[in-house]
């Protein structure tokens, strides 16, 4: 009986000692396990890492950091990264086209005037999110630039509504009040920016001669594109675009423009207090408000109109919209947009006084937030003015040519400028255009 | 404590082998675990070296790879008319510049394809602080904080170089990032623009930085001692005269690695200089965080924990087993004086034990066999002697008696001489015929008789004997020669002082026994002549017969057992009681 206890004691005890070893092991498996569990995790599971690429440190990003703010969601974790907007368009080109779609972001900010050429280049490549938010809570003219074939992609970020932002120090140098400044016509603008060169040395703007948004800016205000409805090259009979490039070469023989060569000298032009007027989206109103120093010497007047019959005081530039590329984390990425932009209305609130976005979800358009009176524009209620403007917007359907155009353009106003007529000029760039887009 | 010092001495043997066994196990497996461990940290450490040395040797590729482009790109830059024209012109009027912006981006934009993929930044600035930025994200910077900076005048002093340095200032927002610089000249030395690639640190750590892990860190050192990049980014800025010290000792010699203290800390470290970017790229591997990493020192140990249990364990049971039946063989043997080897060993224990305790107890058994042989030898020799010495009368005896027979005829004392001559007769025949052992207490009396017969007929008969006889002892048998020995004492020893006296026999059977005295009121023996109520024998002769008073007392035991013998009892001066005590037999 003794011997045999002790027998089943020992038998106890090597059995013991084996399954320690064996769980000792078992627990390192499990290490390795949950490490690999991990791994997939950041790639499509519950604990994601996005890549969000934006441009405008003052304005997008801005944004993007607020909506991160409101999401309240301990396993999301967002990393914005900044680049310029002509990088973004060119690496998305460059991943998209070869498929892999290395590198690429969850999140991507894309301007709606080029929406369509990514849409229709890369189908596949994004990934429909109508299902996280209603579109019908949404401007009616952002939803065709930001769907195809009835799917919607594009989550409709920021009105590109124009305004005619002005330095009141300057102009009333110049001898202008701000009525005198209201519903004027660009033919108005020219000689105003004559005026204000002479009196104050000031030039009235800053552009770079690689960025024909201020043509777009003056045709869009008789509803007129590069492009007509059916998608046909217009350029050799648009009267709108010829009228505006007149203006554009006015502007530029007479030495009213600040020239420069990227996004951070167009920023210092007017922050160094060099240039008199910023006509462009309202989106720049951050960025001029960045310079806290120039506090109540700015004002924003109705953008101005080309002469024409028609022709609204209100434009468009630069709205743009965010997409969400179809890769690991869509999901995670799509259920954060459709929480913030797609749905918050106090989210829009903030986002009026704080960053000064004006955003095109309905129902967050009747605020008190509109309502409110910037100090830094003396007191005007910018943002209801803005909101005002942007229902006189004439609409256009930008198609998907219309950087590919520009670029032929760009070229062809050299030689413009250099001289050649406006006629022949854009006869070769029609040819040209067509030859490429056909 | 001394339950305890008992228990261990009564377990030496164990104790011993045990103490020894659990030393050995444990010296081993921990030589064994230390070397182990030991050896394969040092392969690790080894392998990972010669790994990290090729992976070195790939970031100072990607490094030459990039300043290559850099290079490439500034030739191009150079020897590119369009640029070299736009530069050159005096822009004063808006469309002018409108052109120069134009042509210097449309060309640039071409160029810059080439640095672009590591996301280095390439600036162009004129003569006119025009500045022409490919990528203002990375490096955001306005014409007028360049012009005066002292990145201008060294590029104007070394108009053919290409320059590399550092930057973390002002200029570049506090930004840290590795600025290439080139003056832009003509052949006849005048300079018309200013090349800048510029690489941030963030960028530049992408190089290596997929290489790197726990305790796997690589640092950017510049031939001043500053640490300009590292994946340890609390590290960047610093300055380590200790460490260059280091990564210059690498220089012409074919090292693949050295042990350094830097930081306060072991590191294993390998160094390789980059001669296009002008710095030393090292690699410091922390051996402890990466071997703890890849080498699971806390397993090996609690597997060799887990196996020195395991045999500590199995050793005390087998040896408790085996030493612990020897422990009780041992005991048993040394109580066997106590059992006097009568009571053999428990068979029980191991194969051993078992083998020792059988052969113990055939040895026993053996032995006691022996003596038992022994023994019974012994008895039939004594019993041997005892009938020869009853066969035996004094030569003396006979020699006397018939000088006293010789006296009573020369005394013509006819009768007495020939009643003794009778006595003397049937006295010899009774012991020398008669070859019986035992006789009947009547044939014993008849003896007595006769002897007293010739001693009185000797002596005279101042000595007067009686008989007290049982009639129904008569019959009764009882050795021969029992009583004749204590008549002979008392005739001859007990009436030395006293000249007369008697002698009183008395025979009589008392339950089973048959009880005969002699009793003498003569002198009487001193205390210390008597012991164990035995006459103590001085070794006298004796007159009549070999036997002797006591012979008597152990013929009768040794006949009877113990519960029979003789018992005396003497008083000087009153004389002395003999008490025989026999079984009744017929």
């Amino acid at each position: 009986m003794k011997q045999s206890l002790s027998k089943k004691l020992w038998l106890l005890l090597v059995a013991l000692f084996t399954a320690a070893i064996l769980v000792a092991c078992g627990d390192d498996t499990d290490g390795e396990n949950a490490d690999s569990d991990g791994g997939e995790d950041a790639s499509g599971g519950e604990t994601t890492d996005i890549i969000a690429w934006a441009w405008d440190q003052n304005f997008n990003i801005a944004a993007l950091n607020l909506a991160n703010e409101y999401y309240e969601n301990e396993d999301f974790n967002m990393e914005i990264v900044e680049n310029a907007q002509d990088d973004i368009v060119q690496k998305l080109n460059t991943g998209l086209s070869s498929g892999t779609m290395k590198g690429m972001p969850n999140i991507v900010l894309i301007e709606d005037q080029r929406a369509q050429s990514f849409l229709q280049s890369y189908p596949d490549a994004f990934y429909p999110i109508g299902d996280y938010f209603n579109t019908e809570d949404f401007a009616e003219y952002k939803i065709a630039p930001t769907s195809l074939d009835g799917k919607q992609y594009g989550l409709p970020f920021d009105t590109g509504a124009t305004g005619f932002f002005y330095r009141t120090d300057y102009l009333e140098e110049a001898g202008y009040t701000h009525d005198d400044l209201v519903n004027i016509t660009w033919a108005q603008f020219v000689d105003i920016a004559k005026d204000v060169k002479e009196k104050t040395g000031h030039p009235m703007l800053a552009l770079d001669p690689n960025d024909l948004g201020i043509l777009r800016v003056m045709m869009q205000t008789t509803g007129t594109w590069y492009t007509t409805e059916d998608g046909k090259i217009n350029l050799v009979d648009n009267e709108p675009l010829k009228l505006a490039l007149q203006h554009y070469k006015e502007l530029m023989s007479n030495d009213l423009v600040h020239l420069v060569s990227d996004w951070s000298q167009y920023l210092a032009a007017f922050n160094s207090g060099d240039v008199a007027s910023v006509p462009a989206g309202n989106w720049i109103a951050p960025s001029i408000e960045a310079e806290a120093s120039q506090s109540g010497l700015w004002k924003v007047a109705p953008t101005p109109r080309l002469d024409m019959e028609g022709a609204a005081n209100a434009s468009n530039q630069g709205g743009s919209s965010w997409y969400v590329l179809n890769i690991d984390g869509k999901e995670a990425a799509a259920e954060f947009l459709g929480k913030t932009f797609g749905s918050n209305s106090e989210f829009y609130q903030e986002l009026l006084t704080e960053v000064g976005a004006i955003g095109t979800y309905k129902p967050a358009s009747e605020g008190d937030a509109y309502q409110y009176e910037n100090e830094y524009f003396g007191g005007q209620k910018v943002i209801y003015e803005i909101s005002q403007w942007m229902e006189e917007i004439p609409q256009v359907d930008y198609g998907m040519n219309t950087y590919g155009i520009e670029d032929i353009l760009s070229a062809e106003i050299q030689q413009y400028l250099d001289g050649k007529s406006l006629e022949d000029m854009l006869a070769d760039a029609q040819a040209q255009a067509e030859n490429q887009f056909k | 404590m001394d339950s305890i010092l008992r228990i261990i001495k009564r377990n030496t043997l164990f104790f011993k082998i045990f103490v020894v066994m659990v030393i050995s196990i444990i010296m081993v497996s921990l030589l064994i675990t230390y070397s182990s461990i030991r050896m394969s940290s040092n392969l690790f450490i080894d392998t990972f070296s010669i790994t990290n040395s090729k992976i070195m040797d790939q970031i100072t590729e990607q490094f030459d790879e990039f300043t290559e482009s850099t290079v490439s790109a500034s030739l191009e830059v150079d020897t590119n008319g369009t640029i070299k024209q736009a530069l050159l012109e005096n822009h004063q009027t808006a469309i002018d510049k409108y052109s120069l912006y134009y042509d210097m981006k449309y060309e640039m934009n071409r160029i810059y394809a080439e640095v672009d993929p590591n996301d280095a930044n390439m600036i162009i600035m004129n003569k006119q602080n025009d500045i022409f930025n490919m990528n203002y994200i990375k490096w955001p910077v306005q014409a007028d904080q360049l012009v005066n900076h002292e990145i201008i005048t060294r590029m104007e002093n070394n108009p053919d170089q290409m320059i590399y340095q550092f930057e973390d200032s002002e200029v570049t927002n506090h930004v840290p990032m590795i600025i290439i610089s080139k003056a832009l000249t003509l052949q006849n030395g005048y300079i018309y623009g200013y090349l800048f690639f510029s690489l941030t640190e963030k960028d530049l750590r992408d190089f290596y930085e997929s290489y790197t892990s726990e305790g796997n860190n690589v640092l950017l050192l510049t031939p001043k001692g500053d640490i300009i990049s590292s994946n340890q980014q609390n590290l960047i800025g610093e300055s380590s005269p200790e460490l260059l010290d280091y990564a210059q000792s690498f220089e012409g010699k074919e090292l693949e690695y050295r042990n350094a203290e830097v930081f306060g800390q072991q590191f294993t470290l390998l160094s390789q200089y980059i001669p296009s970017l002008d710095i030393y790229l090292i690699n410091l591997i922390d051996q402890k965080v990466v071997s703890n990493n890849l080498v699971d020192a806390n397993e090996i140990i609690f597997i060799s924990i887990a196996i020195v249990g395991i045999s500590v364990l199995l050793t005390f049971l087998i040896l408790r087993r085996m030493t612990v039946s020897i422990s009780t063989l041992v005991h048993q043997i040394s109580d066997m004086a106590r059992y006097q080897f009568t009571k053999p060993l428990k068979e029980t224990g191991g194969y051993e034990t078992r083998k020792i305790a059988k052969a113990f107890n055939y040895m026993l058994n053996e032995l006691q066999d022996y003596v038992q042989i022994l023994m019974n030898t012994q008895e039939k020799q004594r019993k041997a002697e005892l009938e020869a010495l009853q066969h035996q009368i004094n030569p003396h005896f006979i020699y006397n008696t018939l000088a006293s027979i010789k006296f009573m005829i020369k005394q013509e004392k006819k009768e007495t001489a020939s009643n003794t001559i009778d006595s003397f007769i049937a006295l010899i025949q009774n012991s020398l015929s008669n070859i019986d052992e035992t006789i009947t207490v009547e044939q014993e009396l008849e003896n007595l008789k006769n002897y007293v017969q010739i001693n009185q007929a000797r002596y005279g008969d101042r000595i007067r004997v009686n008989y007290l006889i049982a009639p129904d002892c008569l019959s009764l048998t009882i050795p021969k020669l029992v009583l004749q020995p204590f008549i002979e004492n008392a005739f001859f020893h007990a009436f030395t002082k006293k000249k007369t006296g008697y002698i009183q026999i008395l025979i009589a059977q008392k339950q089973d026994k048959l009880i005969c005295e002699i009793i003498d009121n003569g002198d009487g023996m001193v205390p210390n002549r008597l012991e164990n109520n035995i006459v103590k024998s001085k070794g006298k002769r004796q007159l009549f017969s070999g036997i002797g008073v006591k012979n008597v007392h152990e013929r009768i035991q040794l006949l009877y057992g113990k519960s029979y013998g003789v018992t005396i009892t003497s008083e000087p001066g009153k004389g002395t009681n003999v008490v025989i005590t026999l079984p009744a037999k017929n």
